[in-house]
């Protein structure tokens, strides 16, 4: 039976599908973008070797740290707004009972299972100046001057509320699980200490949601950083680079710039940033849940 | 007596309280989805109105004929539909033999592999389109149905074996070790045996694999020219160029775009909903 167990050729042909997917379709692309970034390729012809000068340019270039902002902006966008207001949600939904509880939950998922393409469109059609839903709602409160949501200025907290609306869903969804595996019994022990529902959210709900939130936030961390459709259709990093995100900033240096060089190393540091990101709040999480 | 009889006002009041609040944040969420069908229905000259919503004078069903030809819905739906499907099962293949291997057998480096596969998580996808591009223009993989196929695999994979990993953890041994004293192999064992007992793992990870290529198009756009393999997103994509002034018709692709994932959604809402949970708090 062990023998079988340890059947290396066995192992190998179990793992080699997986390992091979990994290495053709993760590994050996980071490689050649390591290697690209290292030259002034773009996209055609010859490469020439430049050394880190592409990585220097990187440094000195401000749409860079824009895009590095923005996504700052938006993890804070998720933790101090999105978050809240799904515990909260997922909070009062989980006292309901009966049908309402099914269809609100499906409600407030729907978004997420439209695609980001329609999602992207159906926002730049809410925030146009002539038709758009969002001048309308404001003319009904009588505000008449049309504003324009997506120009400068503007723009980088348009972009911030289509990604908190889109994410809600999603978010809500993981709270909502997280709270309905709360064992009922701390709430009816509470019930009877006369706990109003205020005290029984901060000091049952939360203390015990705090794995799930850890969780979560790292996600919206990682997500914030990751963006890249919504802005690409939406504003494609414009006006200027205002709304820029790194993975649009690279997309766009190679395909419309044409520096397919500087696009791979910005895709480098990209990977290198998720990379430490991650290693760094599961390393944080961990060390506390230890304390 | 009294003392419940204020209780229960109390209650009426409070789920009163909680429902509106609900049904605010509903409003918010579903609102908008409402307006795009709404306006898909009217003709292009009343949508520059003052009102939230238009009163099409005539149903305008023409928008959404026009929607479904000129969209190439069906081609595109069809091709969405058979990219995914064949993706979940790649991916069901694949993480159920690693994780066997992973989780069952006896060898030194089963955590440094589990690790390496598990590294995809971290990785942004985004990042890998330009090698990517390359590497399938070489190999002349541009435009066929490989270049989507290969990197929904390639990301989706990391999830599906952490899910698989943790779900066969649960499952007894004793049935395979059985089926292995009376000489099954493993790769039949694994096929006969196991993989039925993976029922709720398989839901999940199919969810999620959905879920996640279902939407995709960045990769799609960069990788394909030809309409062959385009998939759903690329009806709206394709749209907004060519009826650019339309706005009404354009609407109406939205619209009917949507259709499909919210129809499957709502139809199997329960499923999804334990899924993507199962999924989420253990991914």
């Amino acid at each position: 039976m062990q023998k079988l167990y340890s059947n290396k050729w066995v192992i190998l042909s179990l793992v080699a599908p997986g390992l091979l997917t990994f290495i053709f379709a993760i590994l050996a692309p980071i490689c050649l973008s390591f290697y690209y970034g290292l030259t002034d390729f773009s996209g055609l012809g010859n490469a020439t070797y430049v050394g880190l000068e592409n990585y220097k340019n990187l440094m000195s270039d401000a749409a860079f740290w824009t895009a590095l902002r923005n996504s700052i902006l938006l993890a804070f966008g998720f933790i101090l707004i999105q978050h809240p207001l799904a515990i909260i949600t997922a909070a009062i939904l989980d006292k309901l009972q009966g049908k309402a509880e099914g269809f609100f939950r499906c409600v407030y998922f729907i978004p997420n299972v439209i695609s980001v393409a329609i999602i992207a469109y159906l926002w730049k059609f809410i925030y146009n100046p002539n038709f758009g839903l969002l001048n309308n709602i404001l003319k009904i409160f009588g505000y008449n001057k049309e504003v324009n949501w997506l120009g400068s200025g503007m723009a980088i907290w348009s972009v911030l509320v289509v990604l908190i609306w889109h994410g809600f869903g999603w978010g809500m969804l993981i709270y909502y699980t997280g709270i309905k595996n709360i064992d009922p019994v701390l709430y009816e022990a509470a019930a009877i200490d006369g706990a109003n529902t205020r005290t029984v959210f901060m000091k049952i709900t939360l203390p015990l949601m705090k794995p799930v939130i850890q969780v979560n936030v790292t996600l919206a961390i990682i997500a914030a950083l990751k963006q890249m459709e919504t802005v690409y259709l939406l504003t494609n990093g414009g006006p200027g680079n205002e709304t820029q995100f790194l993975a649009n900033y690279l997309y766009k240096q190679a395909f419309s710039s044409f520096k397919y060089g500087y696009g791979n190393a910005i895709s480098v540091v990209f990977i290198v940033i998720c990379l430490v990101i991650t290693v760094a709040l599961n390393k944080m999480f961990q060390e506390k849940e230890v304390k | 007596m009294e003392f419940v009889g204020k209780k229960r006002k109390n209650q009426t009041l409070g789920n009163v309280f909680k429902i509106t609040c609900l049904s605010f944040v509903a409003i918010i969420q579903i609102f908008p989805l409402v307006w795009l069908f709404d306006f898909s229905l009217a003709s292009s000259n009343e949508l520059f109105t003052n009102g939230l919503l238009i009163i099409p004078k005539k149903i305008q069903w023409g928008n959404y004929v026009k929607a479904f030809v000129d969209g190439n819905f069906l081609l595109y739906l069809k091709n969405s539909l058979l990219i995914n499907t064949l993706a979940v099962i790649i991916v069901l293949i694949i993480s159920i033999m690693a994780a066997f291997a992973i989780t069952r057998m006896s060898w030194k480096l089963s955590p440094v592999v589990r690790n390496i596969l598990l590294l995809g998580m971290m990785i942004p996808i985004h990042a890998t389109i330009l090698p990517n591009y390359q590497i399938y223009n070489k190999l002349g993989l541009t435009d066929t149905i490989w270049a989507l196929l290969i990197p929904y695999v390639a990301f989706s994979l990391p999830q599906g074996v952490f899910l698989t990993c943790s779900f066969m953890d649960s499952i007894p041994r004793e049935l395979e070790e059985a089926a292995l004293i009376d000489g099954c192999n493993i790769y039949r064992m694994l096929a006969v045996i196991i993989t039925p007992l993976m029922k709720s793992s398989i839901a999940t990870v199919s969810i999620m694999t959905f879920l996640n290529n279902w939407n995709e198009f960045m990769m799609a756009s960069t990788y394909l020219s030809s309409n062959t393999w385009k998939t759903l997103p690329f009806s709206v994509l394709e749209f907004t160029g060519e009826y650019s002034s339309n706005y009404a018709v354009q609407f109406a692709v939205m619209a009917l775009t949507a259709l499909p994932a919210v129809l499957i959604y709502v139809l199997l809402n329960k499923h999804i909903t334990k899924g993507v949970a199962a999924g989420a708090v253990k991914g």
